[in-house]
C-alpha cells in the first residue's frame, strides 16, 4: 500500500532519549534540535510520568526492565543507537521492538530519516494490528454467526433469508454481522445458544 | 594594520551552470573587496579559490585540496545540492564550514554549513501561500529528476493537498531533455490554474517557451529563478512568477544583479564581520564560532539558517518587478516552526 509521507505535522513534537550523559547525547541532541524537535534525556530510568513522541534509547549499555510497558509495546515509535554491531545486542534491540535505528558515532545526519522511517513503521505496525484485531473477532463470531442462522432458521426462515435477515440487521444499526448475529441470539436464546445444549 | 586571513572559493566557472556560479563569484569578489578596503575591519581576506568546472567528482578534492594548500577553514561555494553533499564529509573531517549561498530544496541542518540563500518556507510555501487564492488551487508541477524537484514536488503536494488544493498531474524530464511537447500537450489538457515550474537548465527554457507559444497567460511559478537566467529566455519570459530574498530593482544602478550575488556578498560581509569581532575565529569550528558571537548575527545558532526577506516577482518588460513582499522570517529547514510559516492564511498550517 502506497503512503506518502507526512513532514508537516513533525511541529511541536517531543523526543525523549534513553542514554547515559555523553557527546552521543549532545550530538543527537543538536541534531534533534536544529530539525525543530524539543529534546529531553533520561539515565538509567524514565521518569514515572513519561511521555515522548519519540524515544531513542541506548542499545549498548542498555537493559531489560528499562521501559515501562511489555516488548513491541511501546506507546511511541523507538529508535536504537546502536554502537557495537554485536548480534545479540542487535537482538535485544529488536526484542524492544525498535522502528529504526541510528549509528553511533551520531554526525550531521541520519537523524531525520530515523525519525520519519520508525514513525512510518510505528504507524504501520499499529495499523496492521487493528486489522488483525478486526479479523481475530470475526473469526471468532464465526460460531455466533452460524448460531444465530440455526435460530432464524427455527423462527421458520429458509437460510437465505435468515442471512438477509442478519445483513439489513447490521446494515440498519451499521453494525458488524457479528454483531446482529448477537442480537440475534439474545433475542432467541433457545438451544442454539452458545455453550447451551451440552 | 589589517590582519589576513584565508577563504576558500569553490565556484564553477564553466559547466552547465556557470551563469548562477559566476554571479555568485562576482558578489564574493565584489564583497571581499569591499572588506579590504575598510579601514574599520581589522582583516584583509585573501581568496583561495578552486574551479571544479561543474564535475561533480571535482567538488571534494578541491575542497580538500583548499583545507590542505591554505589555513582557510571557511569556504564559500556549491551551486548544486549534490555537490554541497560531496564536500559535507571533508568539511566535517577538518573542522571547516561551507558557506553555501543558493536556495535550495530543505531538510538539511549539518554543523559544517551556513545556509545563506532561501530554503522552502522563505520560497515555496509563500508563492503557494499567495498564488494558491490569486490563480486557484489546482497545480500542475513540472521537474527535472533531481533531487531539487522532487522535494520541491513532494512539499508542494503536500502542502497543496492539505490546503484542500488539487495537484492535476505531475511531470519530470530527465536533465537537459528539450522534448517538451508530451509534457505541454497534457497541460492544455488538464488545464490547471497554475504550473509550478521546478525545471532547471535547458528543459527550463525550453518548456517556458513552448508555454508562451500554446498557453499564453497561464501562470508559471518558480522558486529558483532569478535573472541569471532570463537572458537565456528572452521574451518568453514575460509573466513569469518567482519567489526569492532578493530581486534586482530595474530602476536602481549599483545593485546586485540577481539574488545569488547578493547572497553571496552577504555571506562573505557575515565572515568578516565574525573574524573582525572574533580574532583567530577564522580557525574556529563553525559552532563554536557563532558560540562566541552570541546571536549577534543573522546566523541561527540551531539550523545556522538565515533570516531573509521573502519577495513574490513577476517579468515585466525582461526585468523582474516585485508584487509582494513579506517580512524577513528566519530559514526553517525542517517546516517544523509554525512561526516560521507563511502569516495570516491558516491553510497552510497544519493542525496536529
Amino acid at each position: 500500500m502506497k503512503r506518502g509521507l507526512r513532514i508537516l505535522d513533525l511541529a511541536g513534537a517531543r523526543a525523549a532519549i534513553l542514554h547515559r550523559p555523553h557527546s552521543t547525547v549532545a550530538a543527537l541532541t543538536r541534531q534533534l534540535t536544529a530539525i525543530g524537535l524539543m529534546t529531553e534525556a533520561y539515565w538509567p530510568e524514565l521518569p514515572p510520568d513519561f511521555g515522548a513522541d519519540f524515544l531513542f534509547f541506548d542499545v549498548d549499555m542498555g537493559f531489560d526492565g528499562q521501559f515501562p510497558w511489555g516488548d513491541g509495546a511501546s506507546p511511541m515509535p523507538l529508535i536504537g543507537l546502536i554502537g557495537s554491531e554485536a548480534p545479540g545486542r542487535i537482538e535485544w534491540s529488536l526484542a524492544r521492538g525498535a522502528h529504526a535505528q541510528l549509528l553511533k558515532p551520531v554526525g550531521d545526519s541520519g537523524v531525520y530519516s530515523a525519525l520519519l522511517i520508525a514513525r512510518a513503521g510505528y504507524d504501520a505496525q499499529h495499523r496492521m494490528a487493528a486489522e488483525i484485531d478486526q479479523l481475530r473477532d470475526r473469526l471468532a463470531g464465526r460460531e455466533t454467526v452460524v448460531r444465530a442462522v440455526m435460530a432464524l432458521v427455527a423462527q421458520g426462515l429458509s437460510d437465505d433469508e435468515a442471512f438477509a435477515r442478519l445483513r439489513r440487521l447490521a446494515t440498519d444499526r451499521q453494525e458488524s454481522f457479528e454483531a446482529a448475529a448477537e442480537r440475534v441470539l439474545a433475542k432467541f436464546p433457545g438451544p442454539y445458544r452458545k455453550g447451551a445444549g451440552q | 594594520m589589517k590582519r589576513t586571513v584565508e577563504i576558500g572559493i569553490l565556484q564553477s566557472r564553466s559547466g552547465g551552470y556557470q551563469a548562477i556560479a559566476r554571479s555568485s563569484l562576482l558578489g564574493a569578489y565584489a564583497a571581499i573587496d569591499q572588506v579590504n578596503a575598510d579601514p574599520d575591519i581589522s582583516v584583509r581576506l585573501v581568496p583561495v579559490e578552486r574551479d571544479p568546472e561543474g564535475k561533480i567528482d571535482l567538488y571534494a578534492p578541491l575542497c580538500q585540496d583548499i583545507l590542505t594548500a591554505s589555513r582557510a577553514r571557511h569556504v564559500l561555494g556549491c551551486v548544486t545540492s549534490w555537490s554541497r553533499k560531496e564536500v559535507l564529509p571533508v568539511l566535517e573531517r577538518a573542522g571547516a564550514t561551507l558557506w553555501y549561498a543558493l536556495p535550495y530544496e530543505g531538510f538539511e541542518a549539518s554543523d559544517h554549513v551556513v545556509y545563506m540563500h532561501a530554503c522552502p518556507n522563505q520560497h515555496l510555501l509563500p508563492l503557494l501561500d499567495w498564488a494558491m487564492p490569486r490563480f486557484g488551487r489546482r497545480v500542475h508541477l513540472v521537474a527535472s529528476n533531481y533531487i531539487w524537484g522532487w522535494e520541491i514536488n513532494r512539499l508542494a503536494r503536500e502542502v497543496i493537498t492539505t490546503a484542500g488544493g488539487e495537484i492535476t498531474g505531475e511531470r519530470h524530464l530527465p536533465l537537459g531533455e528539450i522534448d517538451v511537447t508530451a509534457m505541454v500537450d497534457e497541460i492544455a489538457a488538464l488545464r490547471p490554474d497554475c504550473v509550478l515550474n521546478s525545471l532547471i537548465g535547458p528543459s527550463q527554457y525550453a518548456f517556458v517557451a513552448e508555454m508562451a507559444a500554446r498557453l499564453p497567460g497561464l501562470p508559471i511559478l518558480s522558486c529558483n529563478l532569478t535573472e541569471s537566467e532570463l537572458p537565456l529566455m528572452g521574451a518568453a519570459s514575460e509573466g513569469l512568477v518567482a519567489a526569492g530574498p532578493y530581486f534586482r530593482d530595474p530602476g536602481q544602478t549599483d545593485v546586485f544583479g540577481n539574488s545569488h550575488e547578493a547572497a553571496a556578498h552577504a555571506a562573505i560581509l557575515e565572515m568578516a564581520r565574525l573574524f573582525h569581532r572574533h580574532p583567530g575565529g577564522e580557525d574556529l569550528p563553525l559552532a563554536e564560532l557563532l558560540a562566541r558571537d552570541a546571536g549577534a548575527g543573522p546566523i541561527d545558532s540551531a539550523t545556522h539558517h538565515t533570516t531573509l526577506p521573502v519577495l513574490i516577482a513577476e517579468v515585466r518588460d525582461g526585468a523582474f518587478r516585485v508584487l509582494h513582499r513579506r517580512p524577513a522570517v528566519m530559514g526553517d529547514p525542517y517546516l517544523t516552526r509554525p512561526d516560521r510559516l507563511p502569516e495570516g492564511r491558516s491553510s497552510l498550517r497544519v493542525i496536529r
